[in-house]
């Protein structure tokens, strides 16, 4: 009976009913709230509401009943550390996300490239919200000014809000338009920002990524730098997938094996220092 | 179809060639990342190339740069506005299909990239001396049916 409640769910989810789909998995919890893939299916369609605070409790609830070494459990471990990103918890995110990753490395789940992703993005939100403070605090117009932009959004948010509980907006509609609005407000303050660094002459930076941080495979900044025996470091992620595949170095082409990589913690340490200061790099 | 891999490493490189690419090589279509065509030239006075602008065609999978992607000259008819010929080399058919080892999966390198590749070509190019095609040409061009990655090329001649 449940798993037929289940069985609908995915089907409007497929056809991206999700308010539908939201439904049908909450019916078939109330039968039966012991069975995780319930839990985790209404996880990734509340992600696709934008629900955060329910995707978390959701999510939350599958790992429980997964177990948490268990590498099934790593799909919700993706969607909670979303989830986290969304409700601005980015520290609660990385923790999260880089337990996961480390998980799903031991196990070869599906799900390394999100989680690794995820890692990532959590990175960038936490130097985010310091680099926002750090901004604030150096200038006072620019603070007013943002915060101004902010009370903005959120006055427009209540107002759409209200749309929803009139029932002038569906959820979907009401979660598109919150996209937009937050999208257009990151744009006001990075523009914003954009004038103030450039009057503030000298006190701006160049936004430079050194090459030795840059993985040559995907050429983005490392989060888990390793080593060749030719002493080449690349992202784990990548140079695993190249070296299953020809089974030589990618620089001397002598023959290797995924085995013979080391991590490179010195590197490491060097990249994360390095986003910890630049978090736009993981978007460079 | 690229994958999101894939689709990420390209418009990184599509964004590093947009702010400078090496002399002799143009982007001519890269708003698709699933197939991409550039234009190079040979920069010296080798005879055989002089003058001439060559088409490359690029087609990427979702596998790429782990696998290499698939790359040929093609040709533009010498009526046209950019005349476009495929250019004589013993490594390259009349088709325009190119052997090269590091495109095929046993030579290539994910640290390879489109901009790399073009220069390989200039350079395999002006080393050229030979006014001709690769032995079999007739035969392999009207009988080929392959995809170009499933060609097993010999790389016997590592002097040219």
């Amino acid at each position: 009976m449940a798993q037929e409640l289940k069985a609908k769910g995915n089907e409007l989810f497929k056809q991206g009913d999700l308010a539908g789909a939201e439904d049908y998995f909450s019916q078939a919890i109330q039968k039966n709230p012991n069975d995780p893939t319930f839990f985790s299916n209404r996880a990734i369609t509340r992600l696709k509401l934008g629900k955060w605070a329910e995707v978390e409790h959701d999510a939350r609830a599958a790992i429980d009943l997964y177990g948490l070494k268990n590498p099934t459990a790593l799909k919700s471990s993706y969607y909670l550390a979303q989830a986290l990103l969304g409700l601005q918890r980015s520290q609660e995110a990385y923790d999260v996300a880089v337990d996961a990753y480390q998980l799903s490395l031991g196990s070869k789940n599906a799900q390394t490239e999100n989680l690794s992703r995820t890692v990532l993005r959590a990175k960038q939100q936490i130097w985010a919200a310091k680099e926002t403070s750090r901004l604030r605090e150096m200038n006072e117009t620019l603070k007013s000014i943002e915060t101004l932009i902010e009370a903005d959004l959120d006055r427009s948010i209540t107002e759409l809000r209200k749309q929803v509980d009139a029932g002038e907006l569906g959820e979907i509609g009401f979660g598109e338009d919150q996209k937009a609005l937050r999208e257009d407000s990151e744009k006001k303050i990075q523009d914003v920002r954009e004038a103030f660094r450039i009057a503030s002459n000298g006190e701006t930076q160049e936004r430079i990524v050194p090459d030795y941080l840059i993985d040559g495979i995907t050429f983005e900044v490392m989060h888990d730098p390793v080593m060749t025996p030719s002493g080449s470091s690349f992202d784990r992620l990548g140079i695993t997938k190249y070296v299953e595949k020809s089974g030589v170095d990618p620089i001397t082409r002598a023959a290797m094996t995924v085995k013979d990589l080391r991590s490179n913690y010195a590197l490491k340490a060097a990249c994360e220092d390095f986003l910890n200061k630049n978090g736009w790099a993981v978007d460079y | 179809m690229a994958g999101s891999f894939a689709n990420k490493r390209l418009s990184k490189e599509l964004l590093k060639m947009k702010e400078h690419v090496p002399p002799g090589i143009t982007i001519v279509k890269s708003d698709s990342l699933d197939e991409w065509q550039m234009d190079i030239k040979v920069l010296d006075d080798n005879p055989l190339y002089k003058g001439h602008t060559y088409r490359l065609k690029f087609t990427f999978n979702n596998k790429y740069p782990i696998e290499p992607p698939e790359v040929q000259f093609i040709e533009l008819p010498t009526t046209s506005d950019t005349p476009r010929p495929i250019p004589m080399h013993p490594h390259i058919y009349s088709n325009g299909i190119i052997c090269l080892d590091l495109l095929g999966s046993s030579g290539w390198s994910p640290v390879q990239t489109v901009e790399s590749i073009c220069m390989s070509l200039q350079s395999m190019l002006t080393a050229n001396t030979r006014d001709e095609r690769p032995p079999g040409d007739k035969e392999f061009v009207a009988h080929n049916r392959r995809r170009i990655r499933d060609i097993p090329f010999v790389y016997e001649d590592d002097n040219v």
